[in-house]
Parts: structure tokens; sequence; C-alpha cells
């Protein structure tokens, strides 16, 4: 019989921006409950956009909708005792917090990692911060640009840079946030399926900077081999990002039955005719000499026309896509990657769906993101009983935020 | 006890990142027997000392000892050669693969089929057996054929488009789309495994490597339909904060990251450059106001850095209580006291190249110490997987190896 992997795990997000709410979409889009709690005045998310034309909007933000998917939402203000108390009593409730604030942060509002699993000593608490909890960095403030770069990839950006007199830049959009997201998934499903053998929970330091270098793991090569390792190329780059005469693509053809095809693809030019680049290692010297020429006829070329007449003779190749192209994805249409969520404000968009097709237990997106403070009465009541009277209370001590009537 | 132990995984990936995936659920206690043929091993096995002997092609063969680099993405696991190419090697690998949880490849789609180890044939075998492919595009679909790697998924997937100088051409990274697609890929097999436990059922998942990229720009892709702008190169900006950038120090290529997230920040770091009066100034007093002079302000901020050594830069800055970090080499970051202090490096006795310090894993976990053991030489648990496991005698064991089915 199938159902949904994570149905009746309980997920308290008590993060904002990329990183904890993007584990938090992971978890809920295969079906766990998951209560996100942001600030009375939102997830900054909420704010960066990319917007409509009409402007910013807290409820038409795209990449709070993205990754905010499959979520319940309440509005908290931790400020205040009261608000306290209630994230205690969600924390009583959950079966994984997840947290990105400084380690510090709930350690004030008295919530150490001792006083947590006191409170709950099955919860998984998935702590997600820019350099780890412990060691002399811990309580150092990071974010994408500062934490790609602490991590060791920031170095090798732009890769086939000519010129070293430019800085390095980031990763386009929030890789940093999305890898250390991916990073806190994997631990967290780990820890739950330990705790189904020892009912036990347990801590999860996840450091974004080790992240980021655990994706440049090839160091050793560089530390015990020497290999170069900066964004200029050993050599000058003759193939992998080309220029076609309408746009960029990547062209690898590194195996020896991989360049006969390229060879072949070219109409086997007289001046690539010669035994000797049937070696491998003879193209890693000399393929700079050809350079011009393989270069001249790529801008003959059509990058989409091109990719799928390479590909198709087997040569690794593929076109640097803008986000509209990506869109417009045949391949993708075919598996159905793009599903279409409808938010209440914002309106019906494809999002990304899953790279993984789970053929027993696919994902979904279950509701769209939640509107701010959109659940407050629901949670507290129905999840966290209190009654109507506690709640309007609370709310009138402003410890939750009445919904916004949104549509400014 | 870790919380994979029990869990055999038959792992018939290579290159980085179907190992990747497998080594992490090796380092979390399951048992990983990675089977290639030695025919044709893991290519990343080849090039241990590629660099040092640019001019002797050798160093492009494969070895049977591990390289480097293949330590770095198959630590923990055991290794097994089976020449899949023969009746007896598909035969010995269908038996392995029945004894195992999980079945993992990354081979162009329909290569497990045909050698009789797809998913229908696997599950006929134990119908409650998870199996995992990985590939470029996916199992279907026009393009499913089409081979790719790390930096071509990257930018078919929409991120390199996205990474680069605003008046530049666009940049793939450096192969880190193969681990974060690797980590996407540990994830799933461990959510199916979960719902193994839950269920009883296992189950086939099909992988797209494009699509792990894509999954993580979907705010550029949910954008795009909102405002019809297709979102270019922002080099090192941000959509709101600023200062926001990377400013050279003195020395050979050295480089300091600053991002600036309030007007508090600010107003720290115009303090600790000894300009608190930049603070007030109309220009950059507000954060609205320093994005539209952004410009000026970078040039003023670099007039400052580029004088001084980004360690100590870097001290200061923290010490002020402004967000920073310098630009790290491989050499800044294995003597980063920071990353030292967290052992964000694992120690693993080699063989031939002796102690290597590589990149662990970027998990802490109060209750759960993964395992380390360098990766294997080639074949070096034929005996276990033939003998222990399929229950193999000597004498077949030999017969095989004379007919070099094994190594």
């Amino acid at each position: 019989m199938s159902g949904i992997v994570l149905s009746g795990v309980k997920v308290v997000e008590f993060a904002t921006k990329v990183s904890g709410p993007y584990c938090g979409k992971l978890l809920g889009d295969l079906g766990a409950d998951v209560i996100k709690i942001e600030p009375p005045e939102g997830d900054p998310a909420r704010d960066w956009g990319p917007f409509p034309r009409t402007g910013p909007d807290k409820e038409r933000s795209a990449l709070f909708l993205y990754v905010n998917t499959s979520k319940r939402g309440i509005t908290l203000d931790v400020e205040k005792a009261e608000g306290v108390e209630l994230l205690k009593r969600l924390i009583q409730w959950a079966d994984v917090l997840i947290d990105n604030h400084p380690p510090r942060y709930l350690e004030d509002l008295g919530l150490s990692w001792e006083n947590i699993s006191r409170l709950n000593p099955g919860l998984i608490y998935t702590s997600i911060t820019p350099y780890g909890r412990t060691g002399p960095r811990a309580n150092d403030d990071g974010d994408e640009l500062t934490l790609v770069h602490a991590g060791g990839m920031g170095y090798l950006l732009p890769t086939r840079s000519e010129d070293i007199s430019r800085p390095p830049v980031k990763m386009g959009g929030y890789a940093v946030g999305y890898y250390g997201a991916l990073a806190a998934a994997v631990a967290t499903m780990a820890a739950l399926l330990g705790r189904r053998r020892s009912g036990k929970g347990q801590l999860i330091d996840i450091s974004l900077q080790e992240v980021i270098l655990a994706h440049v793991r090839g160091i050793a090569g560089a530390r015990y081999h020497g290999v170069p390792w900066n964004r200029v190329p050993a050599a000058p780059p003759v193939m992998g990002r080309m220029q076609t005469s309408d746009g960029y693509i990547l062209v690898a053809p590194f195996e020896n039955h991989q360049w006969k095809a390229f060879v072949e693809l070219m109409g086997n030019p007289e001046w690539l005719s010669g035994p000797e680049w049937d070696s491998m290692f003879y193209r890693g010297q000399h393929m700079f000499e050809v350079a011009p020429q393989i270069q001249e006829w790529m801008m003959q070329q059509k990058k989409e026309d091109l990719y799928h007449r390479g590909a198709q003779k087997g040569i690794p190749m593929g076109p640097i896509n803008t986000v509209k192209d990506v869109l417009e994805s045949q391949q993708y249409a075919a598996r159905g990657y793009f599903v279409e969520v409808e938010h209440p404000v914002a309106g019906k968009y494809k999002y990304p769906g899953w790279p993984y097709q789970m053929s027993a237990a696919p994902a979904r997106v279950s509701r769209p993101a939640p509107l701010l403070g959109q659940h407050n009465e629901e949670v507290l009541c129905s999840v966290l009983g209190y009654s109507k009277d506690e709640f309007q209370r609370l709310q009138k001590l402003g410890i939750v935020k009445r919904m916004t009537e949104g549509r400014r | 006890m870790l919380p994979l132990e029990g869990v055999r995984v038959a792992d018939f990936t290579w290159v980085w990142a179907g190992p990747y995936a497998a080594m992490v659920l090796a380092t979390f206690g399951a048992e990983v027997i990675k089977v290639e043929g030695h025919k044709r091993p893991d290519m990343i096995r080849r090039g241990v000392t590629r660099w040092r002997v640019r001019d002797d092609p050798s160093a492009m063969e494969v070895t049977v000892v591990p390289s480097t680099g293949f330590h770095a993405l198959n630590m923990s696991k055991k290794s097994v050669t089976l020449d899949m190419m023969t009746p007896e090697g598909r035969e010995l690998a269908r038996r392995l693969a029945a004894m195992c949880d999980v079945v993992m490849d990354n081979m162009r789609p329909g290569a497990m089929a045909a050698l009789g180890l797809g998913y229908e044939d696997l599950r006929k075998l134990r119908p409650d057996i998870i199996v995992l492919s990985s590939s470029s595009h996916g199992q279907k679909g026009p393009c499913s054929k089409y081979e790719g790697f790390a930096t071509i998924h990257q930018s078919i997937g929409g991120q390199s488009y996205l990474t680069g100088y605003p008046d530049d051409g666009p940049s793939p990274g450096p192969n880190d789309t193969d681990i974060m697609n690797a980590t996407t890929t540990a994830f799933a097999i461990m959510a199916a495994l979960y719902h193994r436990q839950q269920t009883g059922e296992g189950q086939f998942i099909d992988f797209s490597q494009c699509e792990g990229v894509t999954s993580l720009i979907g705010e550029f892709i949910i954008g795009y339909q909102m405002n019809g702008v297709i979102p270019e190169r922002m080099g090192n900006a941000h959509p709101v904060y600023a200062p926001h950038n990377l400013y050279r120090c003195w020395g050979v290529d050295r480089w300091i990251a600053i991002e600036v997230h309030s007007d508090e920040e600010f107003a720290r770091l115009a303090r600790a450059m000894g300009k608190p009066e930049l603070a007030s100034d109309p220009r950059f007093a507000t954060m609205e106001a320093r994005k539209r002079n952004e410009a000026e302000l970078d040039r003023i901020i670099e007039e400052w850095t580029r004088w001084q050594s980004p360690e100590r830069l870097e001290d200061n800055l923290r010490q002020a209580g402004v967000t920073v970090a310098m630009s790290q080499d491989y050499r800044d970051l294995y003597a980063d006291p920071h990353l030292r202090a967290r052992g964000a490096f694992v120690t693993i006795d080699a063989p031939v190249m002796g102690q290597l310090e590589l990149v662990g894993l970027p998990w802490k976990m109060s209750d759960c110490e993964p395992v380390f053991k360098p990766a294997p030489i080639l074949g070096e648990h034929n005996e276990y997987v033939l003998k222990e496991l399929l229950g193999l005698s000597q004498a077949e064991i030999e017969g095989l190896r004379k007919k070099e089915v094994i190594l």
C-alpha cells in the first residue's frame, strides 16, 4: 500500500531565508506535518523577491513562495515570555525542530540543547548556522557571500576566468542556503531512521561553511599533487564553455570515443585528421593549437540544434540555459517535472518539482506557502489545545499576530 | 549504533555523483559494496600523481590503488570486481543485488535493464528492494539517453547562467553539482528506507541530475513567470543588501568578502574604517541609499582594504561585528583554525600514499559518530563478497579468476 513517506512526522521550523525553510520544504513535500514559525514582521525572504511588476509584497515573493510549500505558518513574538512558552509547547509536540538562528539565540531564550532535550527526549534538533555551534567562530554571522568564500568555493569562481585581477564571484542565487538545506535534510533523515531503533533524539550541528567545503572536496588533490587551485584554468581553455551564434554551450568530449564523435560532428575537418589526435594525452597537450578553428566552427552553430545533434552522437554537452529555456524544456515537460501551485494571493505558477521520482511514495505540494500568520488560530487551538479565549488573549498581547489582510 | 547498520547497498555507480551518495550511506553505517568491472573500473581511480608528472602519459591510466580523488568519494566502502560483459559476471551481480536492500547506479538509462539488473528484474528476486537510478535527464523523455556530468547538468538546469560577472559569460561551478546531487540522492534513498520501515514496501527512484539543479533556483523560475524578466548574472550583488562584494587585499590574488545586512552593521564597518561619517552620509545612510550608490561605496571600501592583509582585516572586522570572510584557497582551508577546531577534516591511512587528510562530511550529530575508512583497492573484498556472501567455493573463485570474470 502506498503512502506519503513522512506522514505522521511532526516538524517545527523556526527558521528564515533559505537553508532552514528549504529543509522544511523537503520534509513537508514528502508528507511531514510542518509548522513554520515566523517573526511578527515575517520571514525576510518575503522581502527579497523576485516580485511581480507591481513591486514588493510580502505575499508575492517568489523565493518565499517556493521554499515554503507544504507548511502551515504561524507568527510568534519570542521576545515576550508567553511567546517562548508557546515555542516550548511546539517543541514538545514535534519530532523534528529545524532552527537556523545563531547558536546563542535559543540558548538566550532558555532553550539550550540540554533544556530542549529535557522538554522532549525524542526530539531531533537540526541546527543550521553559518559556522556551526562550536569552535572560535561559532557566534560569527555569515550568509551567501561570506560563506561561499569561507568554505572555499568562491575562490574558484568564475571557473574559467582569464583575468586574475578581477575579483572572485559568488554562486548565482542562494547556493549556500540550498546546499545547506540538503545537508540538513540528509542528516535529519538519518536521525529519523536511527530514532526508530533507539527512540532517542539528537542534536544535528550543520555548519554552512563546512557544507561548502564538502562541495570542494577535491582540495586534497591540490595539497598532495599540486593540482592548480584557482579560477584561472591550468591551461587556456579550449572546450568546456563555448560560444555559439545564439548563446553558450558546454562541450566536453574528453574520452576517445566522444572525441571521435565530435570530430565527426564537425565534418571530419582536415586539421584534425592526424592519428596523434586519437590520444587523450596528446589532446590535453595540443588542443590549444586548434582552438581558433573549433571556435570558428562553433560560431556557425545554434546552441539548441547543436546540443541535440551532438548529444545524440554521445557527446557530453549541454546548453547554458536561461530560466526561460529551462521552463520551455521538452525533456522536463515529458517527465512532468514542473508542478502547478495555486497560492490564494500570488496566484498560480509552475514550481520546480523534485529530481527524485519515487514510485511508491511520490513527493507533492500539499499546500501553497502560508500567508503571514495564516494558521495562528488553527495551530494554537487545534494542535496545541488552547481555547478560543486564550488564543484571543495572546493575540491582544501581540504574541501572535492577526493574519495579514494581504493585498496591498 | 549507527542509523544504517544492517542495511546493505550494491553500488554500481561511478565518477562523482553516485559514489559520494553511496559514501554518505556507508558513513552512516550501511555496508556498501562497490561493484566495478576491472576492465573498466571507476575512472576516478586514475590520476594518483597526474599533475606531478605532466609529460608521462601513464598518469592517465587506471591503477588498482585508489587515487586521492577516489578516496574523497569512496571512503568506507567494500570493492568487488565483476566483468559485466560476461554471463557469469552478470549472474553474480544479480545474486549480489538480491542480497542488498538498496541497489544504485548512474549508468545510461536502460543499461542496468540490459544487464538483467533493472528494477523489474530485481524486484522479482527481492520484492522490497529499493533501486535508485541516477542519470543526467531521468529514465524517460526525449533526452533521456544524453550523457552529461556536473557542469553540463548545472548549465542545462539553469544555475550556470546565473553565476559570473554581469559583463562577462556564464560560469559553471567546480563540479559542486555532483556533490549536491549526490546529497539529494542520499536523501531520497533514506526516505525510501524510512518508507520501507513503515510499510515493508520497496520502490524505484528515478533521479534526474539536471532537475536536481533546477530545484535549487525555484525563485528565479517563479519570478520569471511573475514579471517576464529573464534573470541575469549579478556578480556578487544581493537584491537588497549593500555593501555586498569582494574587495582586494594586499598580496597576490587575495580578497575579502563583506556583506552588510543593516544600517547598524554599516555604522560598525564605517567606524572600523576610521570613517564614521560614512554612516550619516546621505549617499550611504540607508540600505536603499547604499544600494543606489553601491559602485561608489565599493570604491571607497576597496581603497581602504587593498593595503591590508586579508587575515588581519578579517579578524579586525569580525571583532568590530561586521559580516566578513576572506576568500579562502585550499591552503587557507587546511590551515583554518575554526575548521580544525571542529574536526572538518578526517585522516585516513591510504595504501601507498600514506596518511591523507580529506574533507569529512558536513554534519555533526550528537548520537552518530560516522565511519571513515580508506577507499578500497580494486577488488579488495572479492573473497568476502564471493565466499562469505554468495557462498562460492575457493575452486569456483579460482575458476572465475582464470576466466577473468574477476580480478
